[in-house]
């Protein structure tokens, strides 16, 4: 294997001593390089399979050259076996090594003879990722096909064969941005059609914050299917698992509701946590709207009216409202100070202060506990109303400056009057 | 002994006062002219005094300059108001210099023997526009920031030592802290003193020579009227001062000069960049030009076409007729109104269907 024999080599050139890395690495190239070109000369598999006329059997030789695996100077016997440089079809005597195509279990063993070996992987890539054959068989795609399903996903499934792209390739079917169509090349009512799985994730997910925020803003740092999920250990999150899951990304809400009552008395009616007010695929960019005990609105679905949880969340609401019309009226005030030519910095410096705690009542309104929701809602007023109050001191300091300006213009224009009356003075005793 | 014997003893006040008794101003159709001078000097000493007004605030780092005058303007008890007639002020003057300028040129001012009044005032013009360009920078404001940047980075275009004059104005190759910390050093102490000295050379010789007199007006009535400067003229003077002091404390207060962003280097630059009105019609030409003019880079033409333009205005004494009668004098009264109206024009055009700021 030629990757190894370069290993080996540039193993052996560091050991030498001071031999400079420059010339290592030329060295370490020219390998490789001839590495490349003898196989490209003696590659049987690829020559003949080039020349062949079925689509089935022709494409792997065509997708290989752009694959990963090929780039760092693997060969098709690196997973068939056989003898590439036999230039005879007795390059496939299975008495000489020849394995052909794995069978769909025998894929995840096979990929892991190398990706599960860090001793291996550290040739390639100084931080790998180690591939963990048991956390494989946590997913669900393995245990359904250790029951002999033939149509769920292995590596090949996701990572594509013979043109695999490493996983920051843009080009790949796992880059962030692609997986969630990689999943739903299987996760689709055609594909899944007689199974009792849901089929219609994507189309939901495409349409949710998350997806939106993926798919179309191309903001890798949304989450994909995987990231809830899991890749190669994919499986619906455990009901105990979803604030987990939530909690990766969402982490202050998930502390909060973690030690709220409100996730005890879920657990204990076996509802979902953060899915049962947010849903899942489908979650949309939270808004204030939510907060609602209106018929339709979240917490309506569970608390019914009259109720002491009900009254403490209309509490809320309405304390919530008034942070909110606070803010709006400090807005109004800086941005009319601002727009006669006033100063309103420092204003806006307390008004950017109490939006910023506004968000922080927002995941704070993950506690369900009234009296710290109460009291962040207090801190927030309270830093609007000193907003409000630079703004309205803008405002009087403009109008006091006009004051002042026709002040000093009325004795100005009186000193003028008496320096013109002077002029004329003088200009009449001239006889001018 | 009285307090004035005790001056004129030590003083010699009586000369001085002879001085002043005999001054006198020619009064004819143009004499509306001469007030222009003391205007810019008036408005010079308004920048002067609120100048020295910023200065006991002002803070020249870049970690500091933004607040410095973000504190002047919101903490400071008529903090905004000195700002704001700073700026108005600054903008004023230039203005009055302008005009100033352009008058003198007309009315041929220039004449033998006002050469090097004429030269003088020249510098004056150069230094307030160089007081405008380093003082626009001090607030340390986004628009400040990137508009220093186009600046000079046209001063950086001008062949052969267009390289080393950036760097000198900016110490470095970019606009960093160090170009705030050095504007303020031009702003505050180089700039004055040369204004200083030259100023008090020009003073002196428009005190030596007189005002001078239009050639027209000289030719026509050989027996002239006249006013004494003191106080006549004084009081009128005072007179169009007032009214400029007023006219600073409406615009202050009515359009209080902005402080906008704090400049980030790394934030991308604001749309519709423009310096100051004053260089407006420059850059307009600049922008105007083709990127290239048989095979001169448009740029590079535009910088030597000004450079030999101010050239041959400042030498323009030596130029025109030494009598400001003629065809030769009339060709250039024809290139002086040429270029207040090309100035003029191109200054607007700047500012077609945008805010002037």
């Amino acid at each position: 294997m030629s990757g190894r024999v370069v290993a080996i080599l540039a193993g052996r050139i560091r050991g030498r001593g001071p031999l400079p890395a420059a010339a290592a690495l030329a060295v370490m190239t020219a390998l490789v390089l001839a590495a490349s070109a003898a196989r490209a000369a003696t590659d049987s598999c690829l020559d003949c399979h080039r020349a062949l006329d079925d689509p089935r059997l022709k494409a792997p030789a065509q997708g290989f050259p752009r694959d990963i695996h090929s780039e760092r100077g693997f060969t098709c016997a690196s997973c068939h076996g056989g003898n590439p440089s036999d230039p005879d079809v007795s390059a496939m005597d299975p008495d000489r090594g020849f394995k052909g195509a794995p069978t769909r279990d025998q894929v995840a063993p096979l990929c892991a003879g190398c990706h599960a070996n860090a001793e291996f992987m550290k040739h390639y890539n100084p931080r790998p990722y180690i591939f963990s054959l048991a956390e494989w068989k946590t997913s669900v795609h393995c245990k359904r096909e250790s029951l002999g399903d033939q149509k769920v996903a292995t590596c090949t499934g996701c990572h594509g064969v013979h043109g695999i792209r490493p996983h920051n390739d843009p080009a790949s079917p796992i880059y962030p941005t692609n997986v969630p169509r990689t999943c739903a090349r299987c996760h689709n009512p055609d594909y899944l059609k007689g199974r009792a799985v849901r089929a219609d994730q994507y189309a939901l997910y495409a349409q949710s914050v998350h997806g939106v925020a993926l798919l179309e803003k191309g903001d890798v740092s949304a989450p994909a299917c995987n990231d809830c999920h899991g890749n190669h250990g994919a499986a619906p999150p455990g009901l105990k698992d979803v604030t987990m899951v939530c909690g990766t990304c969402h982490g202050r809400e998930a502390e909060l509701f973690d030690g709220s009552r409100m996730k005890a008395a879920m657990d204990l009616e076996g509802k979902r946590g953060c899915v049962t007010c947010h849903g899942n695929h489908g979650v949309k960019q939270p808004t204030d709207a939510m907060l609602s005990t209106d018929p339709g609105g979240t917490c309506s679905g569970c608390h019914e009216p009259g109720s002491a949880a009900e009254r403490d969340t209309r509490a809320i609401i309405a304390s919530f409202g008034g942070l909110k019309r606070s803010l709006a009226g400090a807005d109004s005030l800086l941005k009319l100070a601002e727009v006669r030519g006033m100063e309103a910095s420092p204003g806006r410096e307390s008004l950017k202060d109490a939006q910023d705690r506004l968000v922080a009542v927002r995941a704070g309104l993950h506690s369900f506990d009234p009296k710290k929701i109460g009291a962040a809602l207090g801190e927030g007023a309270a830093v609007a109303a000193k907003a409000a109050g630079y703004g309205r001191e803008a405002l009087r300091d403009w109008r006091n400056r006009r004051l002042g300006t026709a002040a000093s213009l009325v004795v100005i224009l009186l000193l003028m009057g008496l320096l013109i009356a002077r002029i004329r003075q003088g200009e009449r005793a001239r006889g001018d | 002994m009285s307090v004035r014997d005790w001056l004129q003893t030590r003083l010699g006040l009586e000369s001085l006062e002879h001085v002043i008794e005999k001054k006198r101003v020619p009064v004819h159709r143009h004499s509306f002219w001469y007030y222009w001078g003391g205007m810019t000097l008036f408005l010079f000493g308004v920048q002067v005094t609120t100048g020295i007004l910023l200065v006991l605030y002002y803070r020249p780092s870049a970690d500091e300059a933004y607040e410095s005058v973000r504190f002047l303007m919101t903490q400071v008890s008529f903090g905004w108001l000195v700002r704001s007639i700073h700026s108005w002020s600054a903008n004023l003057m230039v203005g009055a210099a302008m005009v100033h300028m352009f008058s003198a040129f007309l009315l041929k001012a220039y004449r033998r023997p006002r050469e090097v009044t004429w030269l003088t005032g020249m510098g004056l013009f150069v230094l307030c526009l160089a007081f405008g360009f380093s003082g626009y920078l001090l607030p340390w404001n986004q628009l400040a920031f990137f508009a220093t940047k186009v600046g000079t980075d046209i001063v950086a275009a001008v062949p052969l030592v267009g390289g080393f004059l950036a760097r000198l104005l900016r110490g470095g190759d970019q606009i960093t802290g160090g170009t705030l910390t050095r504007f303020f050093g031009f702003h505050v102490a180089i700039l004055p003193l040369l204004m200083t000295a030259v100023l008090g050379l020009h003073l002196f010789l428009v005190q030596w020579h007189g005002m001078s007199v239009p050639p027209g007006v000289e030719q026509q009535a050989p027996a002239r009227k006249e006013m004494r400067f003191v106080p006549d003229f004084l009081l009128r003077d005072i007179v169009g001062w007032l009214a400029a002091l007023g006219a600073l404390a409406l615009l202050a207060a009515l359009f209080p000069w902005e402080l906008g962003l704090k400049a980030d280097p790394y934030a991308p630059a604001p749309a519709g960049i423009k310096p100051e009105w004053y260089f407006g019609w420059m850059f307009q030409t600049l922008r105007m030009l083709p990127s290239h003019v048989l095979g001169i880079e448009g740029e590079v033409l535009g910088i030597v076409g000004f450079g030999l333009a101010g050239l041959v205005w400042v030498v323009v004494p030596f130029l025109d007729a030494p009598d400001g009668r003629g065809p030769r004098a009339r060709l250039w009264t024809a290139i002086g109104m040429l270029a207040i109206v090309y100035v003029i024009v191109f200054t607007l055009l700047v500012y077609r269907g945008g805010h002037p700021r």
